[in-house]
Protein backbone atom coordinates (compact mmCIF):
# COMPACT_ATOMS: atom_id res chain seq x y z
CA UNK A 1 0.00 0.00 0.00
CA UNK A 2 2.80 2.37 0.94
CA UNK A 3 4.65 1.56 -2.30
CA UNK A 4 1.52 2.25 -4.33
CA UNK A 5 1.05 5.64 -2.69
CA UNK A 6 4.68 6.55 -3.29
CA UNK A 7 4.39 5.52 -6.94
CA UNK A 8 1.25 7.64 -7.36
CA UNK A 9 2.93 10.57 -5.68
CA UNK A 10 6.00 10.32 -7.94
CA UNK A 11 3.78 9.98 -10.99
CA UNK A 12 1.82 13.10 -10.07
CA UNK A 13 4.97 15.07 -9.39
CA UNK A 14 6.46 14.09 -12.77
CA UNK A 15 3.17 14.88 -14.51
CA UNK A 16 3.00 18.27 -12.81
CA UNK A 17 6.57 19.16 -13.83
CA UNK A 18 6.01 17.97 -17.38
CA UNK A 19 2.75 19.86 -17.64
CA UNK A 20 4.34 23.05 -16.35
CA UNK A 21 7.14 22.76 -18.92
CA UNK A 22 4.65 22.07 -21.70
CA UNK A 23 2.50 25.06 -20.69
CA UNK A 24 5.59 27.26 -20.45
CA UNK A 25 6.74 26.21 -23.93
CA UNK A 26 3.26 26.79 -25.30
CA UNK A 27 3.01 30.29 -23.81
CA UNK A 28 6.58 31.45 -24.55
CA UNK A 29 5.89 32.77 -28.07
CA UNK A 30 2.84 34.69 -26.83
CA UNK A 31 4.79 36.17 -23.92
CA UNK A 32 7.53 37.23 -26.34
CA UNK A 33 4.96 38.86 -28.62
CA UNK A 34 3.35 40.66 -25.70
CA UNK A 35 6.77 41.89 -24.57
CA UNK A 36 7.53 43.16 -28.06
CA UNK A 37 4.21 44.98 -28.27
CA UNK A 38 4.81 46.58 -24.86
CA UNK A 39 8.28 47.74 -25.91
CA UNK A 40 6.95 49.17 -29.17
CA UNK A 41 4.13 50.95 -27.34
CA UNK A 42 6.52 52.43 -24.78
CA UNK A 43 8.69 53.80 -27.58
CA UNK A 44 5.71 55.32 -29.38
CA UNK A 45 4.43 56.89 -26.16
CA UNK A 46 7.79 58.58 -25.62
CA UNK A 47 7.88 59.78 -29.24
CA UNK A 48 4.39 61.24 -28.94
CA UNK A 49 5.40 63.13 -25.78
CA UNK A 50 8.27 64.81 -27.63
CA UNK A 51 6.59 65.64 -30.94
CA UNK A 52 5.25 69.16 -31.43
CA UNK A 53 1.44 69.36 -31.78
CA UNK A 54 1.84 69.80 -35.56
CA UNK A 55 4.19 66.83 -35.85
CA UNK A 56 1.90 64.69 -33.73
CA UNK A 57 -1.14 65.51 -35.87
CA UNK A 58 0.87 64.76 -39.00
CA UNK A 59 2.13 61.46 -37.58
CA UNK A 60 -1.35 60.37 -36.51
CA UNK A 61 -2.75 61.17 -39.94
CA UNK A 62 0.05 59.92 -42.18
CA UNK A 63 2.47 57.77 -40.19
CA UNK A 64 5.24 60.32 -40.80
CA UNK A 65 6.17 63.77 -39.55
CA UNK A 66 8.33 66.63 -40.86
CA UNK A 67 11.26 68.28 -39.11
CA UNK A 68 13.30 71.33 -40.08
CA UNK A 69 17.06 70.94 -40.18
CA UNK A 70 18.88 73.08 -37.64
CA UNK A 71 21.53 74.39 -40.04
CA UNK A 72 20.06 74.52 -43.55
CA UNK A 73 16.37 74.90 -42.57
CA UNK A 74 15.64 72.14 -45.09
CA UNK A 75 12.61 69.94 -44.55
CA UNK A 76 13.04 66.28 -43.69
CA UNK A 77 10.27 63.72 -43.45
CA UNK A 78 10.65 60.94 -40.91
CA UNK A 79 8.55 57.89 -41.74
CA UNK A 80 7.54 55.29 -39.19
CA UNK A 81 10.38 52.77 -39.24
CA UNK A 82 13.77 51.85 -37.93
CA UNK A 83 16.03 52.39 -40.96
CA UNK A 84 16.14 54.16 -44.33
CA UNK A 85 13.11 56.17 -43.22
CA UNK A 86 14.26 59.80 -43.60
CA UNK A 87 13.65 61.76 -46.79
CA UNK A 88 14.91 65.25 -47.58
CA UNK A 89 12.77 67.65 -49.60
CA UNK A 90 13.93 70.60 -51.67
CA UNK A 91 12.42 74.07 -51.61
CA UNK A 92 9.92 73.10 -54.30
CA UNK A 93 8.66 70.25 -52.13
CA UNK A 94 10.22 67.54 -54.28
CA UNK A 95 11.92 64.50 -52.83
CA UNK A 96 15.61 65.30 -52.96
CA UNK A 97 17.43 62.54 -51.06
CA UNK A 98 17.02 59.70 -48.63
CA UNK A 99 19.16 59.42 -45.54
CA UNK A 100 19.82 56.45 -43.34
CA UNK A 101 21.14 57.00 -39.83
CA UNK A 102 20.10 55.10 -36.75
CA UNK A 103 21.04 54.82 -33.08
CA UNK A 104 23.92 52.44 -32.45
CA UNK A 105 21.74 50.03 -30.44
CA UNK A 106 18.74 47.81 -30.97
CA UNK A 107 15.84 50.22 -30.37
CA UNK A 108 12.14 50.21 -31.13
CA UNK A 109 10.73 52.37 -33.93
CA UNK A 110 9.46 55.16 -31.66
CA UNK A 111 12.90 55.60 -30.09
CA UNK A 112 14.66 55.54 -33.47
CA UNK A 113 12.34 58.20 -34.92
CA UNK A 114 12.68 60.38 -31.82
CA UNK A 115 16.48 60.22 -31.91
CA UNK A 116 16.42 61.12 -35.64
CA UNK A 117 14.09 64.05 -34.97
CA UNK A 118 16.20 65.48 -32.15
CA UNK A 119 19.46 65.18 -34.07
CA UNK A 120 18.07 66.81 -37.23
CA UNK A 121 16.56 69.64 -35.20
CA UNK A 122 19.68 70.27 -33.12
CA UNK A 123 22.67 69.01 -35.11
CA UNK A 124 21.66 68.52 -38.73
CA UNK A 125 25.24 68.58 -40.04
CA UNK A 126 26.33 66.01 -37.50
CA UNK A 127 23.48 63.72 -38.54
CA UNK A 128 24.26 64.02 -42.25
CA UNK A 129 27.96 63.46 -41.62
CA UNK A 130 27.30 59.96 -40.34
CA UNK A 131 24.22 59.25 -42.48
CA UNK A 132 24.24 57.12 -45.60
CA UNK A 133 22.49 58.58 -48.64
CA UNK A 134 20.20 56.16 -50.39
CA UNK A 135 18.35 58.15 -53.06
CA UNK B 1 10.40 64.78 -9.26
CA UNK B 2 12.90 65.05 -12.09
CA UNK B 3 13.46 62.22 -14.51
CA UNK B 4 16.21 60.82 -16.69
CA UNK B 5 14.97 58.63 -19.54
CA UNK B 6 17.42 56.28 -21.19
CA UNK B 7 16.49 54.66 -24.51
CA UNK B 8 17.27 50.97 -24.56
CA UNK B 9 16.07 47.65 -25.97
CA UNK B 10 13.09 47.66 -23.60
CA UNK B 11 11.84 50.97 -25.04
CA UNK B 12 13.30 53.07 -22.25
CA UNK B 13 14.38 52.97 -18.63
CA UNK B 14 13.29 55.80 -16.37
CA UNK B 15 15.20 57.12 -13.36
CA UNK B 16 13.19 59.42 -11.12
CA UNK B 17 14.98 61.58 -8.58
CA UNK B 18 14.33 64.47 -6.23
CA UNK B 19 16.32 67.45 -7.50
CA UNK B 20 16.28 68.92 -3.99
CA UNK B 21 18.04 65.89 -2.56
CA UNK B 22 21.81 66.46 -2.83
CA UNK B 23 22.66 62.77 -2.88
CA UNK B 24 20.06 62.01 -5.57
CA UNK B 25 21.28 64.95 -7.61
CA UNK B 26 24.88 63.71 -7.43
CA UNK B 27 23.76 60.28 -8.54
CA UNK B 28 21.87 61.82 -11.47
CA UNK B 29 24.95 63.82 -12.43
CA UNK B 30 27.06 60.69 -12.24
CA UNK B 31 24.56 58.90 -14.51
CA UNK B 32 24.68 61.83 -16.93
CA UNK B 33 28.47 61.67 -17.11
CA UNK B 34 28.52 57.92 -17.46
CA UNK B 35 25.99 57.88 -20.30
CA UNK B 36 27.45 60.80 -22.24
CA UNK B 37 30.87 59.22 -21.74
CA UNK B 38 29.51 56.12 -23.44
CA UNK B 39 28.42 58.22 -26.41
CA UNK B 40 24.81 58.88 -25.49
CA UNK B 41 23.34 62.25 -26.41
CA UNK B 42 21.44 64.07 -23.67
CA UNK B 43 18.46 66.17 -24.71
CA UNK B 44 15.96 68.31 -22.85
CA UNK B 45 12.82 70.12 -23.90
CA UNK B 46 12.90 73.89 -23.69
CA UNK B 47 10.01 75.96 -22.34
CA UNK B 48 8.76 76.38 -25.93
CA UNK B 49 8.75 72.61 -26.38
CA UNK B 50 11.78 72.41 -28.67
CA UNK B 51 14.50 69.83 -28.13
CA UNK B 52 17.92 71.03 -27.02
CA UNK B 53 21.09 69.02 -26.55
CA UNK B 54 22.95 69.32 -23.25
CA UNK B 55 26.69 68.65 -23.05
CA UNK B 56 26.85 69.21 -19.30
CA UNK B 57 24.54 68.17 -16.50
CA UNK B 58 21.67 70.58 -15.92
CA UNK B 59 20.44 70.22 -12.32
CA UNK B 60 17.31 72.22 -13.13
CA UNK B 61 16.17 69.99 -16.02
CA UNK B 62 12.86 68.33 -15.23
CA UNK B 63 13.33 65.72 -17.94
CA UNK B 64 16.48 64.58 -19.70
CA UNK B 65 16.41 62.06 -22.52
CA UNK B 66 19.44 59.96 -23.45
CA UNK B 67 19.81 58.18 -26.76
CA UNK B 68 22.73 56.21 -28.21
CA UNK B 69 25.05 57.77 -30.77
CA UNK B 70 23.79 57.71 -34.34
CA UNK B 71 25.54 55.81 -37.08
CA UNK B 72 24.97 55.42 -40.81
CA UNK B 73 22.56 52.60 -41.56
Amino acid sequence: MFEQLRFANDFLRRFETGYARWAQALCAPFQESLGKIEREERGLKLLREWLSPEQLAQYDANNYFDVIGSHTRKRYRIYHGIAANVLEFDNAGRRHAGWCFVPDAHLVAGDVMLAQKIVLETDERGALTVARKFL
Amino acid sequence: MAIQIVMDHTGDTRHHFDANDTRALLKAEERFRELTGLGFTAAVRTASGEAAVRRTFDPTAEETLFFPRLVGG
